[in-house]
């Protein structure tokens, strides 16, 4: 599905005309996305500005965090932390005077480190690190705030100020987003200094494209399995990917097995040719059954113990759309969209726990959607069944922490697929626009961070939705 | 490693003058420059033609004609047919991959007389069609062409700036990046400034100078005849009258504000080395007093994205501790100087605990490598670096460096393209 505007703003004649014209057309920044599996440096050579509030004990695992993933780094304030790592990886830090910054000095991303803020007047260092720096990002740049998870603090007031760090980066998405770039929030828990590599890995690189705005919680609540390598994260792990024939499914099937993943795609019989072709291209296999059967649990389980031994990753991607408002809906509209989206989910999950098919250490990504979590006119059926996953997914993680599987929910906003592009061009455009980002997403952006939370490196998180929505306006 | 009747030792070796590309030796490809040095060596040893087993050759740019150089040698020089021959490249490690793979093939038994060695002519760099080019010429190489495929074929062929040859270069095929690059990055990532580097370039100028001075380095090397007539007796890159001040006047090469010149980088060279390696007891009984044996050797490799030439920083410590020793206990130490900046680089990292800690799983630093027994004899950046014949160079030096100095060990660290690196231990026998 093409973008008009999108295209448009590619073309940097025309680029330029629109603006001396001054019309108001925002065309929007074409994003830049990730070429290739994982690699070991995904920073590499790239500026990032690192700056810290008071005597953090994040500081020492980012200092070594950084260096690792291959990023330059530029520090304001202390430099003493980063000095040994950045020897140990031929990368030293430069010292950052953000009252004097070098003329030509330009930041992929940004690394604010206010988890030690615990009142309104610290937040004032938040105010000092970004407002010099907020020119100086690089198109599609990264700005990352970690703080400490609130429901930690004991204190009030402390609660109040790390709470506060939502609304603000939120905010900075937002202003950020008409040049590609977005601002996350990652709130670690006690004990989950070392948790932090994975997402900062992955939400400052371009594989988040499409992820704005987010507030993410690193704990230490799963227990802890082997360490990610960095390349070829998923090499020898078995991973279902259900509604694998067309969109996300297919996209995400391709991303986990470029990581390494023997992927094993499902979709309904109907589908065979088109997911036959998608296992083919990746080197998976084809598993034919429709998740609504009450047989199918059974099927699935049996078939991934029998071939595959087991399974670690399950992606349960396959869903359906049935809209019509709550007073034309037939009764059979509902029940079609609860149990292929919500009861399909349970019973194929239920299963594979209690068969024991599904490995420890295993990652269980759901989707959900942003019509989950804000509602969308003429979809109470979609709807239900979608924040309905996001409650299984906070109930289901604390059982199955202690066997260090991670659960979590991925929630799309407006991507650019088939089931988007049906809608009549009004609505679409404004699904469209209406978002930090101002455009759509690819099912690739969805997949990128399906497969982020399928990682090694993705243990911290759990229970959780990530919202792949480019910080959309509805469902905010 | 075999035990001591049976290891192999190197007996001798020998090199041409190394000399800049395109100047005596224009003429001369690998093969003539490998046909002199292993004659040259024959010669010294007085060795008979029938103990040889078979030679090993390396080299990087390798001639398409006739790659397996070490095979052509044996057939020029009329050693016999049955002195087999095969060809080793592995970049700049080349050489002493040569070297490596000749002690392997005697420890395992294969053979017991072998010359390993290596030559490279950067004079002689081929400059190839564009597989464009080749691929539209060949249906008028196959069967009669009628002028309707004439035409086809100049269609074919434009825009004419995708058919013109490229000129040739020492760039990374995965990275794009021309080493100097690389370097000049390693440079800044180590805060390697460009007065380390030229002082180290002209002690490396100055230690090679008085290295000829004193006839040290004139005991490693065989005159050249060329094809012109003229006689080439000594090496010509070196310039004992350098100083830091001259260099310091030199422009940056790869990039504008770079510190890397012509001056601390190693130049263009055309030249060939080659020893003569034993099993211990064979050459004992031949007559020949050894004077070196391998002790331990390891080739690593990195990501050539990171910082390319890094390599020797993980190899020398792992053929270390594959020797049982420390970096302390080597008498002497010689590192291949393909940039003053990449060996500078290295000594950093290894003089770096947290490098140490962190990359190669150890306790503290590796240690401080002492500038008094560092490349004795200068290095690649005054010598002048013939690809394929550093290896071979830079054993030679070491094993003579252990009698003539009584020591007992030397490290050797070689870095090359690839983001491959080389480390070796040899030790007195």
């Amino acid at each position: 599905m093409s973008d008009f505007l999108l295209e448009l703003g590619k073309n940097p004649t025309a680029r330029k005309m629109i603006k001396n014209l001054g019309l108001p057309v925002p065309v929007p920044q074409s994003l830049k996305r990730p070429r290739g599996p994982r690699s070991a440096r995904p920073l590499h050579d790239q500026a990032v500005a690192f700056g810290s509030f008071g005597s953090s004990t994040l500081t020492k695992a980012l200092a070594g965090i950084l260096p690792r993933a291959g990023a330059d780094i530029a520090v304001v304030g202390d430099v003493e932390p980063f000095v040994a790592p950045g020897e140990a990886y031929g990368r030293p830090p430069l010292a950052l005077d953000l009252d004097d910054l070098p003329e030509r000095y330009r930041a992929h991303g940004l690394v604010f480190d206010a988890s030690a803020c615990r009142t309104p007047e610290d937040l004032r260092a938040v105010y000092d690190f970004f407002h010099p720096l907020m020119r100086r990002i690089a198109p599609c740049g990264r700005a990352i705030v970690v703080g400490t998870d609130p429901s930690s603090l004991c204190d009030p007031e402390a609660a109040s100020t790390q709470t506060a760090l939502e609304g603000f980066t939120r905010s900075l998405a937002k202003e950020l987003g008409k040049r590609g770039s977005t601002a996350q929030l990652l709130y670690a828990g006690p004990d989950a200094a070392d948790r932090l590599e994975g997402p900062l890995r992955f939400f400052l690189s371009y594989r988040s494209a499409f992820v704005s705005g987010q507030p993410v919680w690193v704990s230490e609540l799963v227990k802890d399995g082997a360490p990610d390598p960095g390349e070829g994260p998923l090499d020898g792990k078995v991973a279902l990917v259900t509604g694998a024939a067309r969109g996300i499914g297919e996209a995400t099937a391709e991303i986990l097995a470029n990581e390494g993943a023997k992927v094993v795609c499902l979709d309904r019989p109907q589908d065979d040719a088109l997911c036959s072709q998608v296992a083919r291209r990746i080197g998976g296999s084809v598993l034919l059954a429709d998740v609504s059967n009450p047989e199918a649990p059974e099927k699935i389980a049996a078939a991934l113990a029998d071939e595959h031994g087991g399974v670690d990753i399950v992606v349960h991607n396959a869903g359906i759309t049935r809209d019509k408002t709550l007073a034309k809906m037939k009764p059979e509209l509902w029940d079609l969209a609860l149990n292929i989206n919500l009861g399909a989910i349970q019973r194929i999950t239920r299963k594979l726990i209690d068969d024991d098919v599904l490995h420890d250490e295993g990652r269980l990504v759901l989707l959900s959607s942003v019509a989950g979590i804000a509602g969308n006119l003429g979809q109470t059926n979609y709807a239900a069944s979608k924040s309905g996953v996001v409650g299984y997914v906070r109930a289901l993680a604390p059982t199955l922490a202690e066997r260090g599987i991670t659960v979590n929910a991925i929630a799309p906003g407006f991507i650019e697929t088939r089931l988007t592009a049906a809608i009549p061009v009004m609505i679409r455009e404004g699904g469209r626009r209406l978002s930090n980002l101002g455009q759509g997403g690819q099912p690739s952006d969805v997949g990128e961070a399906i497969a982020f939370l399928s990682l090694p490196g993705a243990v911290g998180i759990t229970g959780g939705v990530l919202r792949v929505c480019g910080g959309a306006l509805i469902g905010a | 490693m075999a035990d001591k009747k049976n290891r192999a030792v190197i007996v001798d070796g020998i090199r041409t003058p190394f000399v800049k590309a395109f100047a005596q030796y224009m003429k001369m490809d690998t093969i003539a420059l490998g046909n002199v040095a292993v004659k040259a060596l024959i010669a010294r040893t007085e060795l008979a033609k029938k103990d040889i087993d078979g030679i090993v050759w390396g080299g990087v740019i390798l001639p398409s004609a006739a790659p397996n150089v070490a095979r052509e040698i044996a057939l020029d020089l009329r050693l016999g047919a049955h002195v087999q021959g095969f060809t080793v490249t592995r970049a700049c490690a080349s050489g002493l991959q040569a070297v490596t793979s000749a002690v392997s093939a005697i420890e395992r038994g294969e053979a017991d007389v072998m010359i390993a060695g290596g030559s490279d002519s950067t004079s002689s760099a081929e400059i190839k069609l564009p597989q464009k080019v080749v691929h539209a010429l060949a249906p008028l190489a196959f069967g009669k062409a009628t002028p309707k495929d004439m035409l086809g074929v100049l269609s074919q062929l434009m825009p004419i700036t995708e058919i013109l040859p490229k000129m040739p270069k020492i760039a990374e095929r995965t990275t794009g990046e021309v080493m100097g690059e690389s370097a000049e990055r390693m440079a800044e990532r180590n805060e390697v400034s460009r007065e380390a580097q030229d002082e180290f370039a002209a002690r490396s100028h100055h230690r090679a100078a008085a290295g000829i001075r004193n006839g040290v380095i004139r005991e490693e090397l065989a005159p050249v005849q060329t094809p012109d007539g003229k006689t080439v007796t000594t090496d010509t890159l070196v310039r004992g009258d350098t100083s830091v001040e001259k260099l310091a006047k030199l422009r940056p090469v790869f990039s504008k504000r770079g510190t890397l010149t012509a001056g601390n980088s190693s130049p263009l060279t055309d030249g060939a080395s080659a020893v003569l390696v034993m099993r211990e007891d064979k050459a004992r009984a031949l007559g020949y007093t050894p004077k070196a044996a391998f002790r331990s050797w390891s080739y690593v490799g990195v990501d050539p994205a990171d910082q390319l030439l890094m390599g020797p920083a993980l190899a020398m410590p792992q053929a270390l501790d594959r020797a049982g020793m420390t970096l302390g206990d080597a008498g002497i130490v010689d590192m291949h100087e393909a940039f003053a900046a990449q060996v500078l680089s290295v000594l950093r990292m290894l003089s770096s605990d947290a490098f140490c800690k962190t990359r190669l799983g150890k306790d503290k630093a590796v240690g401080d490598v002492d500038p008094e027994r560092l490349n004795l004899y200068g290095g690649s950046v005054a010598l002048g670096h013939p690809f394929g014949a550093t290896g071979a160079r830079i054993v030679t030096t070491v094993a003579n460096e252990l009698v003539r100095g009584d020591k007992e060990t030397g490290l050797i660290g070689i870095c090359a393209a690839g983001g491959l690196g080389a480390g070796a231990v040899l030790e007195r026998v």
